[in-house]
């Protein structure tokens, strides 16, 4: 670039996005490439072409899945072409609900490939288990009991077999499950910012903070000393009269701050504030937090198992034990990430390179414990997310016995009496497809699930009731709410980032209240 | 539905609704009048909702037309719909699902003065799906107005919030204070930035404007400042200097021939020329770091380095202008902008264009081509070239621009990306969340159409896995609100041949009887900010509405001098279109509006702001960036009366106005 003259680098400069980019805009600043990419890469199966099925579908050909099947059997009836915007109204009664679906579902999005599959999905896991196998995520709307267990059996298996997703509903009530084997999550968007270990001040930083000579500085320049470096100051000034300790009772630690609010020279130097707000960090001592220290204990980073694994998370996760364990401090790897703080630009970047280049030094100690080929944006990424990861080893669908489901009645009585009776209709319509749905042969079957010696609350009536208003019927708001709610869920499965739902997630849109049982 | 029975195709339809919402609400749902106000997001979302559930008449407006970022969500769109209108293409995509409703597509603007409150009171509910604070507050005012109940609604990436309004039953949208737009100090944003987002601010609100916008001296605002005693005059008068010199500049990008040469005259002005006048003022830099001026030719072939001055440590230039010409992203500081408003995602995004680090050069280079773009736009015509988040040339403009002056400041560099989301304000929007909104706003709108008022619930999409949903019930009105605690009348009028007098003591009426109003009092009387009238002033009320400029859709406030009498606001209507030539040109009310007294002197009540805020285009609920420094403040209109009021009202800022063409210049405005 440098012989060119300024007209000739100007066109050569491409900063404008293309038009991918364009269209994704909005979404990419939420997941960003790397999420889109596994989206693009994803192959969704969606059972039945049920309104349900097909809002859950238009939520995830919109932001651009790769590729989804619908596999149904059925033809369009006239309540499908009422309830269902992806069918197109009488033309398409009488017509295959899967094909008409699928073609209707492509047009929102021309860089996503969709099929149309009309076999019976009874013959498809009999004959062709392994075509099932090769999607990503399988998404299951109102299966009766019987195929469903077969599917969920299948599916089970093996940990590389697709996540299934069950979705249960009827008229205002619903419920969905995520069946998802190992499912590690980097990127969990935690709201928990890294930590600034205040009280573990690494040498850089804390050579800064005892440097300055607060006393000595004009009004503008104390008015702007980051509360990071006040805190950092008073402590190492305060153990050295203490024995070395932090303040540790009730008192000590009123003094403490009292001396931070007694170093102000006018009364609105708000970064004292912030440091006086922020004094408990002196005190609270910066570990591993708990739910990283049980990661550390999980069996896949033994040494056998890692021998075996391709998986980056678990060698990463090896080498973060380590590092913690054999780290000066016990903490995980500092963070180049500053809060927002009342400083001047000089301060701020000051303090942002001292973290930065410690962030460097300890990501680069992090790094010689690893044992496997990992590259450097994973790496980065894992890093700035080492306080919020999360490993969920899930259940299988119907995993949640007797004794499980009279917990539930008693800490969530609607919740669980919601599942109940969603649960009794998808056997009672196994059992007998054609008879009509009554509120004794549900309540029969609730109790021929939980046992006759459950006490079942009051409410169970009110939702049997629903039910059998609403046996089959899909209210259109109630299909649009689970397609927004099924997609979301199979996006952060499909992306690894964010935290999925576990256990039963129990909707109800009359009340309009959500809960999970059984995680 | 009635007639399921005789049109069995409508019977197979609406088989599914019918066994879930009953045959009496399912009936009453075809002759429904819904107002759908927004087609975006969430209103293409809501339109299939309620198109399906079977609403017979739906009325769907918005003033905005489909853009290629829209696609991956509003799903009614496609890429040949591109720039059309969104009401348009919305109903005719999803009217052909049902033949069974009617949609009425508007494409316009929810403040324009016919959809005033006689149109609003032709819906029997109302929903929202708007993206900016400002059209939010006016429907609810009209709604408030008119007696119909609204949903409320709102997305932000994964939340959410869907709240039911109703008059006297439930909070107004503006029963609680909604956040300020965060604005900066004058000098920060001019003289002293110390973040990217005040070199954003500075190069979307003040060099744009100044170079491409309307023709004006940019002095009021300093005016102002010095008035309110911000900083040292020295600095002000600088900056007066500085804008002067700006006619020069403004001169030289519209000439007729010269490009390259303009870019560079503009470039000399403000990151040389402007830059060392600031470095005069040497009180200004005791206890800062002084900016360093750019060299053109310097950056241009890459020799120029900047040394941050460093007072605890050794500098070594990381921050800026390396002269290899690669991006500085290796050797500057990797961390969270102080006040970012979304956190920067560094080492994940590799793979976009626009999320490339730009070094000094390329700054340049975008600088010069931007600047030309759009003088070559002035010379093709166009008058005024203002900020559009989706108009490549003012957003190459401003990234460049603000990159420039960070690297004059030390301040950390950002990328094309995190530019236009920090000055478009936008906000991530997906599919998923829009979907689960709209499905939950049908669902309370039934509710409302049920009259089952105790089924209503706030509720939030939020980020917790373990509950996805959050409700909270509904609260009472604000007691002291200053929208819906209003006492609101309507009167038909023709604004050319009624003064404003004869509406005051039209409404206000004889106090006789039940029917008789309050009776003559002493009054103020405002049209939103304005004060038209008060005891100690009557010039007004001999001059008709029209000369006023109080016209349709527009609304008086007659507020008590002794605080007894509650507020009341009064809808401008027109005359009903078959009234007989001879007519009267006034219809009052009947009865007149009696609101609450309370026969002592209450003291001011604090009162809820009426802060205004220019319309936004994707903001959701987030707090909007001021575009140019808030001086004087929003003017609040105080409540109730006491004598003092209006000397207060002046101090405050309020204008007293005598034409219909004085306007108020609102000092609010917010980053669009």
């Amino acid at each position: 670039m440098a012989s060119q003259d300024i007209e000739s680098a100007t066109t050569a400069l491409q900063v404008q996005p293309d038009n991918k980019a364009r269209r994704y805009d909005r979404q990419l600043r939420l997941w960003a490439a790397t999420g889109q990419c596994a989206l693009e890469s994803s192959r969704v199966l969606v059972l039945s072409g049920s309104a349900t099925s097909t809002s859950i579908l238009k939520n995830l050909v919109l932001p651009g899945i790769g590729h989804f099947t619908i596999l149904d059997h059925a033809t369009t009836s006239h309540a499908d072409a009422g309830n269902n915007f992806f069918l197109e109204g009488l033309e398409s009664v009488g017509k295959p609900r899967a094909s008409e679906a699928a073609r209707l579902l492509r047009e929102l999005n021309d860089s996503v490939d969709g099929h149309a599959d009309t076999r019976q999905l009874r013959s498809v896991i009999e004959s062709n288990p392994d075509w099932l196998a090769s999607f990503t995520v399988v998404i299951a709307h109102n299966l009766d009991n019987q195929i469903l267990t077969k599917l969920s059996s299948l599916l089970w298996e093996h940990p590389s077999h697709p996540t299934l997703i069950v979705v249960r509903s009827a008229g205002f009530l619903a419920e969905f499950f995520i069946q998802v084997h190992e499912h590690t999550i980097i990127e969990s968007h935690s709201e928990t910012p890294p930590p600034l270990r205040i009280d573990k001040p690494f040498p850089a930083l804390k050579e800064h903070a005892l440097s300055l000579d607060f006393a000595s500085m004009d009004p503008t320049e104390h008015g702007h000393i980051p509360y990071v470096v006040i805190l950092v100051r008073l402590l190492e000034d305060w153990k050295r009269s203490h024995d070395g300790n932090p303040p540790r009772t009730y008192s000590e630690r009123q003094e403490f701050k009292k001396s931070i609010l007694a170093l102000k020279v006018k009364l609105d130097e708000e970064n004292f504030d912030e440091a006086e707000a922020q004094a408990y960090r002196c005190w609270t001592e910066t570990t591993v937090p708990p739910e990283i220290a049980s990661l550390f204990d999980d069996p896949a980073i033994s040494p056998e198992a890692l021998r075996e694994s391709h998986s980056p998370f678990f060698h990463l996760l090896a080498a973060l034990k380590e590092f913690t364990d054999q780290s000066e401090t016990h903490t995980l790897p500092l963070t180049s990430t500053l809060p927002d703080m009342k400083a001047d630009t000089t301060n701020y970047i000051h303090l942002q390179k001292l973290y930065k280049t410690r962030a460097d030094e300890e990501k680069h100690a992090f790094k010689s414990h690893l044992r496997a080929p990992v590259d450097d944006a994973t790496i980065d990424l894992f890093v700035k997310n080492a306080h919020a990861l999360c490993v969920i080893r899930g259940t299988r669908w119907d995993a949640l016995d007797r004794t499980a489901l009279v917990n539930a009645l008693a800490e969530n009585p609607k919740a669980a009496c919601l599942h109940l009776s969603l649960s009794a209709l998808s056997t009672l319509k196994d059992q007998s497809p054609d008879l009509p749905i009554s509120t004794e042969a549900l309540r029969k079957q609730v109790i021929s699930i939980i046992g006759d010696e459950a006490e079942l609350p009051e409410c169970l009536d009110d939702f049997i009731g629903e039910v059998v208003r609403a046996p089959s019927a899909e209210l259109p708001t109630t299909a649009a709410f689970l397609g927004g709610m099924i997609a979301q869920e199979t996006i952060k499965i499909i992306t690894k980032q964010y935290v999925p739902v576990r256990g039963y997630c129990t909707i109800d849109l009359i009340e309009t209240w959500t809960a999970v049982i059984g995680s | 539905m009635s007639s399921t029975t005789e049109v069995p195709r409508r019977g197979g339809r609406y088989t599914h609704a019918e066994a879930i919402l009953g045959p009496e609400l399912c009936g009453r749902l075809a002759d429904t009048k819904v107002l759908l106000v927004g087609a975006g997001g969430i209103g293409c979302e809501l339109l299939k909702n309620v198109v399906l559930t079977g609403f017979g008449h739906i009325t769907l407006l918005d003033l905005d037309t489909i853009d290629l970022s829209n696609l991956n969500r509003q799903f009614l769109f496609r890429k040949k719909d591109i720039k059309q209108s969104k009401a348009m293409v919305a109903a005719q995509t999803a009217g052909a699902f049902n033949p069974n409703v009617h949609i009425y597509p508007i494409h316009a603007n929810i403040k324009e003065p016919q959809f005033d409150i006689e149109w609003f009171r032709g819906f029997d509910i109302v929903l929202n799906a708007l993206d900016n604070l400002d059209a939010r507050r006016h429907v609810n005012k009209m709604c408030m107005a008119a007696g119909i109940p609204l949903v409320e609604s709102g997305t932000a990436g994964y939340l959410g919030q869907v709240q039911p309004l109703l008059k006297d039953r439930t909070e107004c949208f503006d029963c609680v204070l909604k956040p300020t737009p965060k604005s900066f100090p004058v000098c920060t944003i001019r003289s002293t930035p110390s973040q990217p987002i005040h070199c954003i601010v500075w190069a979307k609100s003040y060099l744009l404007p100044q170079l491409f916008g309307e023709d004006e001296d940019g002095t009021t605002e300093l005016d102002d400042a010095e008035k309110q005693g911000e900083n040292g005059g020295q600095e002000i008068a600088a900056l007066r200097k500085e804008a002067l010199a700006y006619r020069a500049v403004r001169k030289a990008l519209r000439a007729a021939e010269t490009t390259h040469d303009a870019a560079k005259t503009v470039f000399q002005k403000v990151f040389h020329s402007d830059i060392l006048n600031l470095l005069s003022m040497s009180d200004m830099w005791r206890s800062r770091a002084p900016p360093t001026p750019l060299d053109f030719h310097a950056i241009e072939n890459h020799s120029f380095v900047i040394q941050e001055p460093s007072k605890s440590h050794t500098a070594t230039g990381g921050v800026n202008g390396r002269s290899s010409g690669k991006p500085a992203a290796n050797g500057h500081v990797n961390g969270n902008a102080a006040s970012a408003p979304i956190q920067q995602r560094n080492g994940t995004n590799a793979g976009l264009k626009d999320q490339r680090a730009l070094s000094l050069q390329d700054n340049l280079a975008l600088f010069v081509s931007s600047t030309n773009r759009l003088a070559a736009r002035l010379r093709a015509g166009e008058e005024t070239i203002s900020f559009d988040k989706d108009d490549d040339d003012t957003l190459d403009f401003v990234t460049a621009a603000s990159n420039l002056r960070s690297a004059a400041y030390y301040i950390e560099r950002k990328t094309r990306w995190e530019v236009k989301e920090m000055a478009g304000n936008i906000i991530p929007a997906i599919a998923t969340t829009n979907a689960i909104i709209s499905g939950l706003i049908v669902l309370q709108a039934l509710h409302i159409l049920r009259k089952s008022y105790g089924a209503l619930k706030i509720v939030h999409l939020q980020f917790k896995p373990s509950v996805p949903l959050g409700t909270v019930n509904l609260c009472p009105p604000n007691p002291k609100c200053a929208i819906c605690r209003d006492t609101y009348t309507t009167v038909l009028c023709d604004p050319t041949n009624v003064t404003l007098g004869e509406i005051i003591d039209g409404i206000l009426g004889d106090g006789n009887g039940e029917h008789g109003g309050t009776g003559r009092r002493e009054v103020s009387v405002y049209e939103d900010k304005r004060v038209l009238s008060d005891p100690d002033w009557d010039d007004n009320l001999e001059r008709t509405l029209e000369s006023l400029n109080v016209t349709r859709g527009k609304f008086l406030t007659i507020v008590d001098e002794e605080g007894e009498w509650g507020d009341i606001a009064v809808a401008l209507s027109v005359l009903p279109p078959n009234r007989p030539a001879d007519g009267p040109s006034l219809i009052l009310p009947s009865p007149l509006p009696k609101p609450t007294h309370t026969p002592r002197r209450t003291s001011p009540a604090p009162t809820v702001s009426r802060k205004r805020s220019a319309p936004d285009d994707d903001i959701e609920e987030s707090e909007p960036l001021s575009k140019r420094p808030r001086i004087n403040g929003a003017i609040t209109v105080p409540q109730m009366g006491s004598p003092s009021k209006k000397r207060r009202l002046e101090d405050e800022g309020l204008v007293m106005l005598s034409g219909a063409t004085d306007e108020v210049d609102d000092e609010v405005i917010v980053i669009d």
